[in-house]
């Protein structure tokens, strides 16, 4: 942790290269959704024969966004939160408060999206669970969740390195 | 410990008190309890597909000239009352609620051309302001609607198109009054009078407006009418307005759309997580309390969607 926060730039750059490369991969898995969901009114009406693997996808697809979407919101500031009380604070309470918070995100993502989402992966992968349409292995599809989780982590950490940082100059 | 609410509750005002976003709030309230294959099937619907495309349409529409359109179309029909440019405010608010899902993309599409136009011609701003925002949540209750999607779902399955036709009277009351309180006050504060248009500048606003009111037609008429599902037709809304808007006005640039893309997805992904964690707390409440039981984990009457609905509607959707 100190480590992490004595190379604060070392941080800062990686947290926005992931966040360009995550905003390349949400334009690209939004896009398919539109072409996979179109592709599926279009099979009916034209072909007649409605194809079975458009409403899965689509659902997996809806997943990937809402997780990784989620993360890239992390670090946009793009959540919704109520600033009634800590928009009052000033100086090294507001801080306090603002550091607090991201902790409090960053526990949420180990314990919930990584932990419990790698163990979801595992039990998926261990039972060979795949999906009735397409047969993609459903591990593969639970992926979205620790990856997600990582990170949110990398962001919120970013976050409470800056406070920090900021403590250290003000 | 008689429910699991005075657990739950504390935590999660605790939490919104710190400024912590809520969906991560509503999370760590339940991470004692939470499994978190729940998050998952929380979103794992086809209905709440229709969110992300609404929500893209309507960004299409915004940026991609039929917004304008549809505010001279307004302009044109009461443009020509005292406080004119109040109504045509918020009657081009409801023009982009029934082609568009998402009242956030119409705050921003009206509001950022009207807004500025008002101040010009001598209307308040706070005035202006508060037209614009309480002018969109009419598109709320205009189908389509993301927060008719939301809770469909939340009640446990009430059709869609049945939700949808509903809105339509509400929403149209809603406008009507507000044009009356908009109206009263922009003539008791004596703001401009429009010089009021020909039938003939009338008439060419409605063929400008034509193609994109035509979308409530295919998107409403295909929904009521059974041909295709509402998340088909939020599709379709995607490709007709990119259509409209890359191909027919040439007003977004092919380039523009990956930032379109992930601004629609950043929207999608507030929704879907505070959908996703609401989805696992109502199944804690549900198989935690010792009244409704564990067997009816998709009763209405411990569900939290609400929670996430009444969040996210007046300020996404």
């Amino acid at each position: 942790m100190s480590d992490l926060t004595a190379s604060p730039n070392v941080l800062t750059r990686v947290s926005a290269r992931v966040e360009r490369t995550l905003s390349v991969l949400l334009a690209f898995l939004l896009g398919a959704m539109v072409v996979d969901v179109t592709w599926q009114v279009a099979s009916r009406f034209l072909l007649h024969s409605p194809s079975s693997f458009t409403e899965e996808l689509a659902g997996f697809l809806l997943i990937w966004i809402g997780l990784l979407g989620g993360a890239y919101g992390i670090r946009t500031r793009a959540h919704l939160g109520i600033d009634l009380v800590v928009s009052k604070l000033e100086g090294v309470p507001r801080r306090a408060a603002e550091v607090c918070a991201h902790v409090l995100v960053l526990l949420f993502a180990l314990t919930t999206l990584v932990f419990g989402g790698s163990r979801l992966v595992v039990l998926a992968f261990e039972l060979d669970q795949t999906s009735a349409a397409m047969g993609v292995r459903m591990g593969v599809v639970y992926l979205a969740l620790p990856l997600s989780g990582l990170i949110v982590s990398l962001f919120s950490l970013e976050a409470v390195a800056a406070r920090r940082r900021e403590g250290e100059e003000g | 410990m008689e429910s699991p609410g005075l657990v739950l509750v504390p935590a999660f005002l605790g939490c919104l008190a710190l400024g912590v976003p809520i969906a991560i709030s509503i999370g760590i309230a339940t991470v004692a309890t939470m499994l978190v294959t729940r998050m998952a099937t929380g979103i794992d619907s086809f209905a709440l597909l229709a969110i992300p495309f609404f929500i893209l349409s309507g960004q299409l529409i915004s940026h991609g000239g039929m917004a304008r359109r549809l505010i001279d179309f307004a302009k044109a029909l009461v443009g020509g009352l005292p406080g004119g440019l109040a109504f045509v405010n918020i009657l081009a608010s409801m023009f982009f609620g029934t082609i568009s899902g998402s009242a956030v993309a119409a705050t921003s599409a009206v509001g950022g051309f009207m807004i500025p136009s008002m101040e010009k011609e001598g209307y308040e701003r706070d005035y202006s302001v508060a037209v614009t925002m309480t002018g969109s949540v009419t598109g709320l209750l205009i189908p389509p609607s993301n927060v008719l999607i939301v809770y469909s779902l939340a009640s446990g399955g009430v059709s869609i198109a049945a939700l949808f036709v509903a809105g339509y009277v509400p929403g149209i009351l809603l406008g009507l009054s507000l044009m009356v309180v908009g109206g009263w006050i922009a003539a008791r504060r004596g703001y401009p009078v429009e010089r009021r248009q020909g039938i003939r500048a009338g008439t060419r606003a409605f063929f400008g407006a034509a193609p994109s009111l035509l979308l409530i037609v295919i998107v409403m008429g295909g929904i009521v009418a059974g041909v295709f599902t509402a998340t088909e037709a939020s599709a379709i809304a995607v490709v007709y307005s990119l259509v409209l808007a890359v191909l027919v006005y040439r007003e977004v640039a092919v380039g523009d759309l990956p930032r379109i893309l992930v601004n629609s997805t950043e929207t999608t992904a507030i929704v879907m997580l505070l959908i996703a964690t609401s989805t696992a707390l109502s199944l804690d409440f549900c198989s935690l309390s010792p009244r409704t039981g564990s067997s009816s984990s998709s009763s209405s009457t411990c569900s939290f969607l609400p929670l996430a609905h009444s969040w996210t509607s007046p300020r996404l959707c």
